[in-house]
Order: C-alpha cells, then sequence, then structure tokens
C-alpha cells in the first residue's frame, strides 16, 4: 500500500517528461547548438581563442558569465513559464482536474511532483549545454572548476526562481490565455508603473524630471537581473609581435569574476517563498475555479481594480494627450481633462476586469459601486497630485543626506560631494530652494506669450538647471528646472538668478571646468581647428598640457571662464575649435572640453602661437572672417514689447561615464 | 458505506448543493436520479474528492474523503466526460492507474481485455466515445475497487455492451461487496440494477429508499367506474389521472390495498393494480416538486 503521507509519485513524473518530452527536447536541441558548435571548432583548431597561447580558461568562463547574465534571464523568463505552463495545465480543465485530484494521493504530493517535474523539464536543456560546455573545457584544456560551479549555481538559481514565479501565477490564475499575460504582466508590473507613474508625475508636480525612478526595478527581476549582472574582467598587457616583425602590446584576459551574482541567491529564496505560497494556494484552490482568469477569490478585488488603475494611468494619460494635449496651456496637466480622462479609461479597464472575472459580457447591473470608487479615486489621485499632497515638489534633500549631487546648468555639468564640495552643494541646494519658492513666478513667465512690460528681449534669456541628488539611502532625487534669467534678478542678491550666477560663476566652478588641482583627470591630448586654415591639428599630451596651463593663468587673470547668461553671438570669438581630452585613472572614464578662444585670452594665445600652432593670420574673429553672418547684430532692434525667445543652454559634453566630477563647456569671456 | 449529510456546495453564492443528504448502504447499487442541474454531478465531485464541500460531512467507509489518499485509493470514478492524456493510449493509462492504485491488478486487466476487445495500445483519442467509455470501465474495474461512483456510466455504449458492463459491475458487487453509486436519467436501466434510489432536486435528496419500498409507497390503478360516472371523485387523493375510454389510469401515492379501500365506496365495476417503473415514480414524485411535464402546444 502506498503511504497516506506520499509526497511524491513517480507515475505522474515519468509521465510529465513523458507528456512534455517536445517541449524539452526541442529546448534542449536549441541549448546544445552553441556549445557544439564551439567544441566542433576546438577540436578542429584545438583552440576557441584568435590567439592560440593566451589563457583559455578565463575566456571560457567570461563567456558561460556573459551567457548567465545577459541571455539568463530572458531565457528563463520564457522557458519557466512554458514548462510551468505545462506541468500545471491540468488546473486549467475541469475533466483534467477532475482526474488528477480524483487519484489516491494529496495535494502536496501532486504539488511536488509537478513541481519536480517541471523544474527537471527547466533544467535538462541546461544540463545538455553544460555537459557540451565541459568537454569543450576539456578538449581545450581550459576546465575551470571554479567558474563551472558558479555557473552552475546561477543557473540552478535562475531556473528555480523563474520556473518557481511562473508556478505561482499558474496557482493565481485559473486559465492559460490569462497565465502568460498574467506573469508577464507581473514580471514587468514594477518597471512599467514606475514609468507610467512618473510620466503621470512629471506633468503635476513643478521640476520633477524622472522617466523611471528605478527604486521598484527589483521587482522586475527579468530586467533587474539583467542590468545588475555582469562580468570583471582583469587584464593583462602582453607584448606581441606581427607577422611582419612589428612589436606591439595588446591585453589579454587573465581572470574574471561574476558581478552582482549574488543577487541570483537572492531571486532563488524569493522563488522558496513564491513556491510556498503556491503549496498555500494548492491547498486551498477550488478545483471548480479551472477555467476562470482568477483562481483566488480574495485577489479577484485585486485584478479588478489593480487592472483599472493601471488603465487609468495608461489610457488617461493617453486619452488626455489625445483630447486635450493641444489645448494644454504651460507644461503642466490640466487637472479636469485629465481627471475626466483617467476616470473613463479607469472605468474600462473596470469593466474590462469584470467581463474576464464574469467570463460574461453582463456585467453591467451592480457594478456603479466599483464604478463610483474608480472616477472618485482617479479625481482624488489628480487632486493630491496638483495640491501635492506628499510635497514632492518642495523637497530639497538635506546635506546630510546626500552621498552625490549631479548639477547640470549653464551648458556644464558637475558631480558634487559633501566630503569635498560641501560649500557648492550647499549653493547648489540654495539655488534648488530659490528656484522652489519661485513656482509660481517661473509658471507665470513660462505662459506669457509677450515680454513682461518694459523688459526688452536681451534682458531675458532662459537656462535649464537639472539636478540629480543621489542619496545616502540609497535614494534618488532628479529635478530638472527651465527658468527665465532677467538681469534685473541678475543683480538682486537673493534671488535664484543671483544665486546661479553666483554658483556658475564662483572661482570653484571655474576651475572644475578646466579640471584644474583635480587628481583624478588627466589631460591627454586635444584638437584644434583653425578655421582660416580649414586645417585640424591633434595635440599630444604635453601640447595639451601647456595648453591647458596657459587657459588656467588667462582664468587666474580673469581672462577666461565668466558665463555670459545673455550672450547671444560668438561674433567676437576668435574662429577656431580648441578641444581638451582628460582620461581617468585606468581607463575609469573620459571627458572633452571645448574651448572658445577670444582676444582676451592672452595666455592661451601665446601658448597657441609659442607651440606653433596659429599664426597671425589665424587669429581673426568669425565676425572678422565670415561678416556676412553677423550683419544682424548691427541691426537696429524694435524698441517696443517683444515675443520672448526663449533659448536654452546646450549641453556638450559628451558622457564619459566618470565616476569623479566631469566638466566641459563652451565659456565666453568676460 | 457511504454517508452524506447536511452537504453544500456553492459556486459564485449559487448553492448547487444545499443540504443534500444520502445513505448508500455498503454492497448495494445506489441510483441517483434527477432532472438537470439537481446536483447530483457536483455532489459526485464532492464524493471523489474533486471538489471541497462549503458544509456538511462526506464520508465513505467512516471516513472523510477530501485529501485521504488512502481512502481514495479504494474509490474509483467513471465521470461523464472521462478525461485521458491526450497521446497516450489505454496502455499508457493503464500504467498511469496502476502507478498510483495500490490495488491494480494486472490480472483483472488482462481478463478484462478479454471483454472489451479494444487495441490497447491506439490513442485514446483515436477511439469512439463508446469505446472511450469501454476503456474507462476496463481501468476502473481493474483497480479493484470497494467504492465505485460513476456519472452517467453507459451513455454511448450500445445495448450488448450495456449488459456486460452492468453484468461485470454487479459480478463485483456480489463478489467482493463493491458498493455502487451511479447516477443517469436512464431510469429504466437503473430499475434493473438498482437496489436503492435516491431522487435529488434543487441540491437536496428529496427522498431515498429501496426500489421495493419506493414501489409499495405508490400505486398505480387502472379503474372502470359505474355507468354515468365519467370523472373521477375530486376527493380522491390522485397524484395523476388520465382516461381511455371508460377505463381511468390513477396515480396515487399509497399501498395498493389502501387504495382499492378508498375506491370501494364508487362501486368501481374495475380495479386493477399495475406496478409502477422507476420512471414514472421519478416523473410523478417530482411533480410534486412541481417539476411534471407541461402540456404546452406550440
Amino acid at each position: 500500500m502506498q503511504s497516506k503521507t506520499s509526497f511524491f509519485n513517480g507515475t505522474l513524473f515519468r509521465k510529465n517528461l513523458a507528456r512534455f518530452w517536445p517541449l524539452w527536447g526541442l529546448a534542449s536541441f536549441l541549448a546544445a547548438l552553441f556549445p557544439l558548435a564551439l567544441l566542433v571548432k576546438v577540436l578542429r583548431d584545438g583552440t576557441y581563442l584568435a590567439l592560440p597561447g593566451d589563457p583559455a580558461a578565463p575566456e571560457l568562463t567570461r563567456i558561460y558569465y556573459s551567457v548567465v547574465g545577459d541571455a539568463g534571464p530572458v531565457l528563463f523568463l520564457i522557458y519557466g513559464a512554458l514548462c510551468a505552463l505545462a506541468v500545471w495545465s491540468y488546473l486549467y480543465s475541469p475533466r483534467s482536474v477532475g482526474l488528477l485530484h480524483t487519484l489516491p494521493i494529496r495535494r502536496e504530493g501532486l504539488f511536488l511532483t509537478s513541481f519536480l517535474s517541471g523544474l527537471a523539464m527547466v533544467l535538462l536543456p541546461c544540463a545538455v549545454a553544460g555537459v557540451l560546455s565541459v568537454l569543450t573545457s576539456l578538449a581545450a584544456g581550459a576546465f575551470d572548476p571554479v567558474g563551472l560551479g558558479v555557473t552552475v549555481l546561477a543557473v540552478l538559481g535562475q531556473a528555480f526562481f523563474f520556473f518557481a514565479s511562473a508556478t505561482f501565477v499558474c496557482f493565481i490564475t485559473g486559465n492559460a490565455f490569462a497565465m502568460a499575460p498574467v506573469y508577464f504582466l507581473l514580471h514587468f508590473l514594477a518597471v512599467i508603473l514606475d514609468w507610467l507613474v512618473s510620466a503621470f508625475a512629471r506633468g503635476f508636480i513643478f521640476g520633477f524630471d524622472d522617466y523611471s525612478t528605478g527604486a521598484v526595478e527589483w521587482l522586475s527581476p527579468a530586467v533587474y537581473l539583467q542590468n545588475h549582472l555582469g562580468v570583471i574582467s582583469h587584464q593583462e598587457e602582453v607584448e606581441r609581435v606581427t607577422a611582419y616583425g612589428e612589436r606591439y602590446t595588446d591585453r589579454v584576459l587573465v581572470s574574471v569574476e561574476p558581478e552582482n551574482f549574488h543577487l541570483i541567491a537572492l531571486y532563488a529564496l524569493a522563488g522558496l517563498a513564491l513556491t510556498a505560497l503556491a503549496v498555500l494556494l494548492y491547498r486551498r484552490r477550488r478545483s471548480e475555479s479551472a477555467g476562470d482568469v482568477v483562481a483566488v477569490g480574495a485577489l479577484k478585488p485585486v485584478f479588478r481594480y489593480g487592472l483599472a488603475a493601471l488603465a487609468a494611468l495608461l489610457g488617461g494619460q493617453f486619452l488626455y494627450s489625445l483630447f486635450w494635449g493641444s489645448f494644454q496651456s504651460g507644461r503642466y496637466f490640466d487637472v479636469l481633462p485629465l481627471a475626466v480622462s483617467m476616470a473613463l479609461a479607469g472605468i474600462i479597464g473596470y469593466y474590462a476586469a469584470s467581463m474576464l472575472l464574469a467570463k460574461s459580457l453582463r456585467v453591467f447591473r451592480g457594478s456603479w459601486r466599483g464604478i463610483l470608487a474608480v472616477a472618485l479615486g482617479c479625481a482624488a489621485v489628480c487632486c493630491g497630485m496638483k495640491f501635492d499632497l506628499l510635497g514632492v515638489a518642495d523637497r530639497v534633500p538635506a546635506a546630510l543626506e546626500v552621498r552625490e549631487l549631479y548639477v547640470s546648468a549653464a551648458g556644464n555639468s558637475y558631480t558634487l560631494t559633501p566630503e569635498a564640495d560641501g560649500a557648492l552643494l550647499e549653493q547648489v541646494r540654495a539655488v534648488h530652494q530659490a528656484v522652489i519658492a519661485d513656482e509660481a513666478y517661473i509658471l507665470s513667465m513660462d505662459a506669457m506669450t509677450t515680454l513682461p512690460a518694459g523688459m526688452e528681449e536681451t534682458d531675458l534669456t532662459w537656462e535649464s538647471i537639472s539636478l540629480t541628488y543621489y542619496l545616502k539611502d540609497g535614494g534618488k532625487v532628479s529635478r530638472w528646472y527651465r527658468v527665465p534669467v532677467t538681469r534685473d534678478r541678475l543683480a538682486r542678491a537673493g534671488t535664484y538668478d543671483n544665486l546661479l550666477d553666483r554658483f556658475v560663476n564662483s572661482d570653484a566652478v571655474k576651475a572644475r571646468r578646466l579640471h584644474l588641482d583635480d587628481s583624478f583627470w588627466t589631460v591627454t591630448g586635444g584638437s584644434l581647428y583653425v578655421n582660416v586654415q580649414n586645417e585640424s591639428y591633434d595635440l599630444g599630451s604635453r601640447e595639451a598640457e601647456a595648453v591647458l596651463a596657459a587657459i588656467g593663468r588667462d582664468l587666474a587673470n580673469g581672462d577666461w571662464g565668466t558665463y555670459d547668461w545673455f550672450r547671444v553671438s560668438n561674433g567676437g570669438d576668435y574662429a577656431m575649435d580648441l578641444g581638451l581630452e582628460f582620461d581617468g585613472p585606468d581607463g575609469e572614464g573620459h571627458d572633452y572640453i571645448s574651448i572658445s578662444l577670444t582676444p582676451a585670452m592672452g595666455e592661451t594665445v601665446a601658448a597657441l602661437r609659442q607651440l606653433g600652432l596659429v599664426t597671425d593670420v589665424d587669429l581673426v574673429t568669425y565676425r572678422e572672417l565670415e561678416p556676412e553672418d553677423y550683419a544682424w547684430e548691427a541691426e537696429p532692434t524694435d524698441a517696443g514689447p517683444q515675443e520672448a525667445v526663449p533659448t536654452t543652454a546646450v549641453e556638450v559634453l559628451p558622457d564619459g561615464g566618470a565616476v569623479q566630477s566631469r566638466t566641459a563647456g563652451e565659456v565666453s569671456p568676460a | 458505506m457511504i454517508e452524506v449529510n447536511g452537504l453544500v456546495k456553492r459556486f459564485d453564492g449559487f448553492a448547487a448543493l444545499d443540504g443534500a443528504a444520502l445513505t448508500v448502504p455498503a454492497g448495494s447499487v445506489y441510483g441517483l436520479v434527477g432532472p438537470n442541474g439537481a446536483g447530483k454531478s457536483t455532489l459526485i465531485r464532492c464524493l471523489t474528492g474533486i471538489f471541497r464541500q462549503d458544509g456538511g460531512t462526506v464520508r465513505v467507509g467512516g471516513e472523510d474523503v477530501w485529501e485521504n489518499p488512502a481512502l481514495k485509493a479504494r474509490i474509483a470514478s467513471i465521470p461523464d466526460d472521462w478525461y485521458y492524456f491526450t497521446q497516450s493510449s489505454i496502455r499508457d493509462m493503464m500504467r498511469f492507474y496502476r502507478g498510483f492504485y495500490p490495488s491494480f491488478s494486472m490480472e483483472r486487466y488482462e481478463k478484462l481485455r478479454e471483454v472489451f476487445q479494444l487495441d490497447e495500445r491506439r490513442p485514446i483519442r483515436r477511439l469512439s466515445k463508446g469505446m472511450q467509455k469501454q476503456a474507462a470501465f476496463w481501468l476502473a474495474l481493474s483497480c479493484m475497487p470497494d467504492y465505485l461512483v460513476l456519472d452517467e456510466p453507459v451513455d454511448g455504449l450500445d445495448p450488448v455492451m450495456r449488459r456486460q458492463v452492468w453484468s461485470l459491475v454487479l459480478g463485483d458487487v456480489a463478489q467482493r461487496g463493491t458498493t455502487v453509486l451511479v447516477s443517469s436519467h436512464n431510469l429504466r436501466e437503473l430499475e434493473d440494477v438498482c437496489d436503492h434510489v435516491g431522487i435529488m432536486d434543487h441540491g437536496k435528496v428529496l427522498l431515498e429508499r429501496s426500489l421495493a419500498q419506493l414501489q409499495d409507497n405508490m400505486v398505480k390503478l387502472q379503474v372502470v367506474f359505474p355507468d354515468g360516472m365519467t370523472e373521477v371523485p375530486p376527493e380522491l387523493p390522485v397524484l395523476h389521472a388520465s382516461r381511455i375510454g371508460r377505463i381511468h389510469t390513477l396515480i396515487m401515492r399509497m399501498g395498493a390495498q389502501e387504495a382499492a379501500d378508498l375506491l370501494a365506496p364508487y362501486s368501481p365495476l374495475l380495479v386493477d393494480a399495475v406496478p409502477l417503473t422507476l420512471e414514472e415514480i421519478f416523473i410523478y414524485e417530482l411533480g410534486g416538486a412541481d417539476y411534471a411535464v407541461k402540456d404546452i402546444v406550440l
């Protein structure tokens, strides 16, 4: 007799594998293709490396880790769902659930047996690929047991997590057509919601600038793992000789280590929790839920209102932009049309969810409470956002909270830390606070179509300020403001215009633009393009150093570095483009800054002359070189009120990916 | 013995079973009859451990069925829509059943092969509906169950195979004391095999008795009244009356002698008691529960 407490049935295990062999058979075939191709190459060439003789084991391990980090999350996300759908498909039909549930085995026994058979189906293709990979390593004489062990554990962890999560979804749904959408929706829900809520917040909250906060990305495991798993490669320089006898330096991979692979273990633990939850759900699951969209009664309201909320956020913004976008005044949403759009979309979502749950189109009766709740919810959310009940717009992180502050203003960007740049950071915080305090003024200026009375066109400019606070608790506060800067306010202490000017044109910030006294960056070269000659020169590191030093002297003399907020023409600059390149230590970042040369920069011009890069003939301004392009400067301006032409400072800094402070800019003379 | 007491099962608020109660004596064949939607299949699914009841008890052999593998190993059931794995043959399904039912008898399986004469290697989906039903019986009987629960079991079987199947089932009842619960609309057939009958309607078992008791409790009389008396006296407790010529056919809920005594004062020329079929009992019992054949002219 079988034991009453039997939790595993070999017959069912074998039956599952036998029934679904086309699934895992095809997957095994596909999984075998790449290692098999590699094995064939190794057997033919004796190695899989382009250059025989280099250490092969690290390269092979790097391939393992890359597959685990890059392809693993996506493949297991899809294949795990297919295997789960296969083994739990019996739950979705009253006939099959009838057979399985009359069998003399407890629900726990059915669960464990089916779970293990599904997991085996997930792992079989991995085993095939793994065996072939080991054979390849052995054939190449590059067997790395540690790398292989880590890979096996990582594969097991990912396979378990994704299969467990798919299993969990199988138990909250009662229908194969519902399982797949719900599974993928849940896996991407966090990032979708983050994006939707951020888009929603951007339309309401002054200065809010996040396209996605990333705070909940970990709830979308496939995305999170793909973004965070990686390989750290360690390379060494080696001397090589070409076929022509020329010697050159190359870098070879000597060792690799997995990056953030501990995350897989954490997700595997989460998978364990989801599995336990699925067992509990199975014990309570009603066989008659086969065919339902949602199999757990308690989750039905969650599904109904969740879908309504998602529809309200997504569909509401879509309907708003479709029907009201062209009527919107200013940068921010008009509350009433948005609330109406959201309520409409939310009600549609609510009805759709109700229809799916009831498996009927006749759900209108008795739904008025739900409709009312959705409509009121949309109105409440819109009002809450409009009046910023959470105080998001007013938040300026305290200096003690900040780990790093990224500032972009006046065409330059800076990274400040409280330890090294406490005073500058405080200055930026003061600018931020002043901008928030002047929200009404900024919005009113933004909404104006003509200049205020008494203001000339040349008295006003528009600047962008981007602030990103990286907080010590791992959080991030990101803001972007487009603010008017006027001559009048610039001269008035305490205004954001004035505070911003004091920051941007402070000696410390000017020096930062050149990376002066910054041990992180080393000037490695540059370029000079002279318009008169139509020639371009590459600067060597010594030439670049000399030029940089000369610019530094000009800065000290007050001949370079002051940002002119109202500059409208570069006609007074010399007709040449000077750029300097900087590298961080060990290739950790790259930066490029461009310098506008002006006649006032005597030291720099002298240095260029000394280096033989320019002569008197080359020292011609743009206005002198191309007078027709600057003829407009001489034309009289209309004294009456003019239409404001906002100009936005263009950030010229290429993303160097540096950790340390980076500056760049096209800076006009004082 | 199968005992069901106060069984309640609701689907989205609708009570498919509303306090159903029945008792199937050990070693008996119990016919469960009732109109469509009465709750027969739901009761059977509770009885086989598919559905978990919302109220009441379902006990087989004195034990609760729900999540009781040892007990379920002694119960075989054939639902009206028997499930098999799509690619499977009878032989595959035999291996599957054998892996779950410890009492599965290969000897019985081999013997039944001669009875059913089906190609056991052919995919079941390629078999006709009747052959699939035979396959279900083949496997269920090979499990050597102490309790056999059948839902519309002989639908699709030809008359010869019906007799064959019932013969096998009744043989098990006689030889092994198997307890059988069978739900069917084929009342003529149930009449031949059942010794107990329960009638269900609206989620309740309206009555359950042995077939003999049921037949004793209701009488069908053919009566000829004296000249001049064309109608049945209204004071008589008649469930149903019909007339062909001078012969009145009366259905009355009482014994034959009691009915004859009631008619005696009217000096009938002829009183003849005719046995009631199960179908007639079913129709007239449910007629009292507002479920009768309606004379509707379309």
